[in-house]
């Protein structure tokens, strides 16, 4: 018999569930954990003041007027809105702040809790001291859906946490570290943004700005995190507004500070980011997007250096530099930077190669190949999508007729100025209203054609490549299969239904270049079969 | 260590005390009630004549945001219950949490129970609280004892059917029974939103709540931010803090600023909150109040929001604003991304700095959605990838001119461009 155990060691571990076939283990099973009053306050060692500005560089105004809004110890506050862009350090500050204050707080996101009713469980969930384990089925302490419900379970459960806090604040002499300071608690709301595209946000979101008044109690203190400015929180119904705090986007001596931070060569990580640091600020300042890009650049950077502790004198620092620059050019160019399996093996082996003579040919290269794995049919799959979307429908017939690849063109004459008009004029509804659409019919025509002569002109060469399972008949399931695989993967979007034909439409959603990458990998002409007004 | 230090110098304690007064409604509203034609007194008057001649009343609170209604309609009713003890039994219901009918009436039933120690069952249907409702009114109007009913945000229970409005109002006149309903409202004009059969039952009593008057607004600052002689304070500070509160008060530039608030923001509670900005703002190490406080206060309430978005942007989202902008000059009414992205190669037509791909572009693009500095225009659109659906700007040319005049380090090109 199979015994399934949940081993719970401490909060912050993963459970993992081991499955026993042989015979049942004897152990006790460990008692769940149950969280207690300490919990609502950060669990680490409280830091100094110090130390909180230091751990968190360019956000020293924020920091101190968030102590200056959140007040002395058991002083009650208006409501207040951090916004800023994302990851400017909003999250961190707020809990950090609380960490050195070591007060209580709840925290709840609403990315996780994405519905209200995951939002108000998860809220109570911590005011009770409930963890959701395998022994109540991962249910929480209350089902709570509706807003009034929801306010009449919070002040209860915000009276018995209040009580406790004053219970332990009246002992003053038990100095027990990791007790939370103050008989105040706070409800931090985070990415409070994602509550407008909720279907009840109308509601929702007014209840939550207007929850100060409605509680009317003073122990209480809401926070509430935005990414977005307060001006687009404004709707019909009104509410008071919260005390606005804004976070701005770093400035580039900040993000020095930021990127300084946890180096260990601090020398070269500078004269690196002199070099990198002005032009891809330049693209984006946003420090996720920042770090990952020069987290990579650095290893390029540093890879001549044989001793990675050295301090780079000047002569140094420019022969670092220009062997960087091409690299830099290609990263300004990128958006994803971590490169997939395929082509880390490729830049393995090629650095085995000789280096030198034409570094631009080999990062073109790059930009030849796709960097992810698609089954060959796949791939077929998405050239007659993406030519489905392209040409219009007429020409299917001229173009794919049976006899394979169509050579004919249409004669070129001289353009006459009016002609010219009208190419600017389809180009201009080309580029504005997007790839057309077409039915599933269409699309296996379009694939059945194109297969079947990439069938004829493999039986031609020699291919070592494991292409189609012969025949067509083989294929028609795993084309449906493929089919709906390439719409979860967004590379085909499907549409609504034609109100007169009743049936799904498509639509592709690739690039230009994506479909003449797919289409050079697999040697197919794409670009004789595009329709080119 | 994880206690805070509790340093019990006099300018912490101050800052607590005023802080806790400015974020409690009851005491900031009391001073406002003391005059008898207040509407403190004639709310009072108005629900004891109604507690003694054992009659139904209704009756409306209208006025902005933060004007005090609910504060006042709390110190009414805690007054009312000191005297009448047992006479009066209070319904609150909140328009945002109880705006559906069944939600209403549960919890009425569900408040009734807790006021008279009754069994509550969370399964009743619409029916049973309804008909519990309408026994509950008979028996405590044969005892004599009213029912207050509490609706704040009226105008959330006068959408829709108006199912609880009628019930209500109609039980209060078929049954014999003693009941208040006050609405209290923002909208002034709620009771145009009531249906005919629910307005024929409510009387036409309307309270306004308006903000008071410049005088009484400043024996009003002079109240509140002043420390009482009674506390735990040592006088001595108590006596120089109020002194130079005075001194601070009687300063034009202070009147000048108050003016300049109260000219956007006039009621009492949006006052209160700039107050306790302000008071927040207090150097602890000083430990008065500075007309610095307040200048602070005023200038992190004039924020502009979609400027400082501006100042946030990198160069490349800049460009692609300007091209957005110049698009909309040449009166292209809609664009997407790809007619942006045409606009922005032909604007680096004879310069090579700056000219980045389509896929980074997009990112900028990205966050420039984020951000809300432009929308999508139509709402329907998961049927097209980003770069083909249609986008508007959501900032003007002039606020997207400041913005670059201010930007460190904008670009000349960018700032030649939009000025043409």
């Amino acid at each position: 018999m199979a015994k399934v155990e949940s081993p719970q060691v401490t909060r912050t571990t993963t459970r993992s569930y081991s499955a026993s076939n042989d015979a049942i283990e004897s152990t006790k099973p460990i008692e769940p954990y149950k969280p207690t009053l300490n919990d609502l306050g950060f669990r680490q060692q409280p830091l100094s003041f110090e130390d909180l500005l230091s751990c968190l560089p360019g956000r020293r105004t924020q920091v101190l007027e968030l102590l200056r809004l959140l007040g002395p110890l058991n002083s009650p506050m208006f409501p207040i809105l951090i916004y800023g862009g994302p990851s400017t350090g909003k999250t961190s500050v707020i809990l950090q702040v609380f960490r050195h204050l070591n007060r209580p707080f709840v925290y709840s996101s609403c990315v996780t809790c994405y519905s209200p009713r995951i939002l108000f469980e998860s809220i109570l969930n911590q005011l009770l001291f409930h963890r959701k384990n395998s022994g109540n089925s991962y249910s929480s302490i209350k089902r709570c859906e509706k807003p009034s419900d929801f306010v009449n379970y919070l002040r209860e459960a915000l009276e018995s946490v209040i009580k406790n806090l004053k219970g332990n604040s009246g002992k003053l002499s038990s100095k027990v570290s990791g007790q939370p300071n103050g008989t105040m608690i706070y409800l931090v709301f985070d990415h409070l943004e994602r509550v407008r595209k909720w279907d009840k946000s109308s509601t929702i979101l007014p209840f939550l700005f207007n929850l100060f008044d409605i509680l009317k109690m003073p122990e209480v203190g809401l926070i509430f995190i935005s990414n977005t400015s307060p001006d687009t929180y404004y709707f019909n119904m009104g509410y008071v507004e919260p005390i606005p705090l804004c976070f701005p986007d770093y400035t580039e001596d900040d993000l020095r500070q930021i990127f300084m931070a946890n180096q260990t060569n601090r020398k070269l990580y500078s004269s690196f980011l002199d070099v990198v640091l002005r032009p891809f600020c330049r693209v984006t300042r946003r420090v996720d997007e920042l770090s990952a890009v020069f987290s990579s650049l650095f290893k390029k950077y540093s890879q001549p250096l044989s001793d990675m502790g050295v301090a780079p004198n000047e002569d140094m620092k420019r022969r670092l530099f220009s062997h960087l620059q091409p690299h830099i050019a290609s990263a300004l160019n990128e958006t994803f930077l971590s490169p997939s399996w395929p082509l880390l093996k490729d830049e393995a082996n090629r650095e085995t190669k000789k280096k030198g003579s034409s570094r631009m040919s080999r990062i073109h290269e790059d930009f030849d190949k796709i960097d992810f794995h698609m089954s060959t049919s796949a791939k077929y799959l998405l050239i007659s999508a993406f030519l489905a979307s392209r040409n219009p429908a007429t020409l299917d017939a001229s173009l794919f007729d049976s006899t394979g690849v169509s050579d004919s063109r249409k004669r070129k004459r001289k353009p006459s100025e009016k002609s010219l008009e009208q190419k600017e004029m389809t180009e201009l509804e080309l580029l504005m209203k997007g790839p057309g659409t077409f039915p599933l019919e269409r699309l296996l025509a379009i694939f059945q054609c194109i297969t079947s002569l990439a069938e004829d002109s493999l039986d031609e060469e020699e291919s070592h490549e494991l292409t189609i399972e012969g025949g067509s008949s083989g294929l028609m399931s795993d084309v449906l299969l493929q089919l709906s695989s390439l719409c979860n993967a967004n590379f085909i979007i499907k549409g609504g239904s034609c109100p007169l034909e009743g049936s799904t439409r498509y639509r592709t959603a690739v690039s230009e270049d994506l479909a003449l990458k797919v289409a050079r990998s697999l040697k197919f002409p794409l670009s004789k079969y595009l329709y080119r007004r | 260590m994880g206690r805070e230090k509790e340093k019990e110098n006099p300018s912490q304690k101050a800052l607590n005390l005023l802080r806790t007064r400015l974020s409690n409604p009851n005491f900031v509203f009391k001073p406002l009630s003391d005059s008898p034609d207040s509407n403190y007194s004639k709310l009072k008057f108005i629900i004891s004549s109604s507690i003694t001649e054992a009659c139904n009343n209704s009756i409306l609170l209208l006025g902005p945001r933060g004007s005090g209604k609910v504060a006042v309609l709390e110190l009414v009713l805690s007054d009312l219950l000191q005297q009448y003890p047992e006479a009066i039994s209070v319904i609150r219901l909140n328009g945002l949490l109880h705006g559906d009918d069944n939600c209403a009436l549960k919890e009425i039933a569900r408040q009734l129970c807790m006021e008279h120690q009754l069994l509550f069952s969370k399964v009743a249907s619409f029916d049973d609280n309804s008909q519990f409702l309408i026994a509950m009114l008979r028996e405590c109007g044969l005892a004599h004892k009213t029912i207050i009913f509490v609706l704040d945000e009226f105008d959330l229970f006068a959408q829709a059917k108006q199912r609880l409005l009628y019930s209500l109002l109609d039980a209060m006149q078929s049954v014999t029974s003693q009941a208040v309903v006050i609405g209290v409202s923002c909208r002034l004009d709620v009771d145009q939103l009531l249906e005919k059969r629910v307005r024929s039952r409510f009387s036409h009593r309307k309270l306004l709540f308006l903000p008071p008057s410049k005088e009484d607004t400043e024996r009003f600052l002079e109240h509140i931010l002043s420390l009482p002689k009674d506390s735990s304070l040592p006088h001595s500070y108590t006596v120089e803090f109020n002194g130079r509160l005075k001194n601070v008060l009687a300063d034009e530039r202070f009147k000048e600023l108050i003016n300049t608030y109260l000219s956007f923001n006039s009621t009492i509670g949006q006052l209160m909150r700039f107050l306790f900005q302000a008071v927040s703002y207090m150097d602890l190490d000083v430990g008065f109040l500075s007309l610095e406080n307040f200048k602070t206060a005023l200038s992190s309430t004039q924020r502009q929001p979609k400027s400082e978005c501006i100042k946030d942007c990198s160069i490349l989202e800049l460009y692609l604003l300007v091209c957005m902008k110049r698009l909309e000059v040449k009166e292209q009414n809609s664009y997407n991304f790809n007619s942006v992205m045409t606009e922005y190669k032909s604007i680096h037509d004879f310069q090579t700095s700056d000219n980045y791909a389509g896929n980074v572009c997009l990112r900028a693009f990205e966050h420039l959605l984020q951000r809300e500095l432009i929308s999508f225009t139509d709402n329907r659109g998961h049927n097209q990838s980003v770069e083909f659906r249609p986008v508007k700007l959501l900032i003007s040319p002039a606020e997207l001119y400041q913005g670059l005049k201010s930007y460190r380090s904008c670009p000349a090109i960018l700032l030649k461009l939009i000025a043409r």
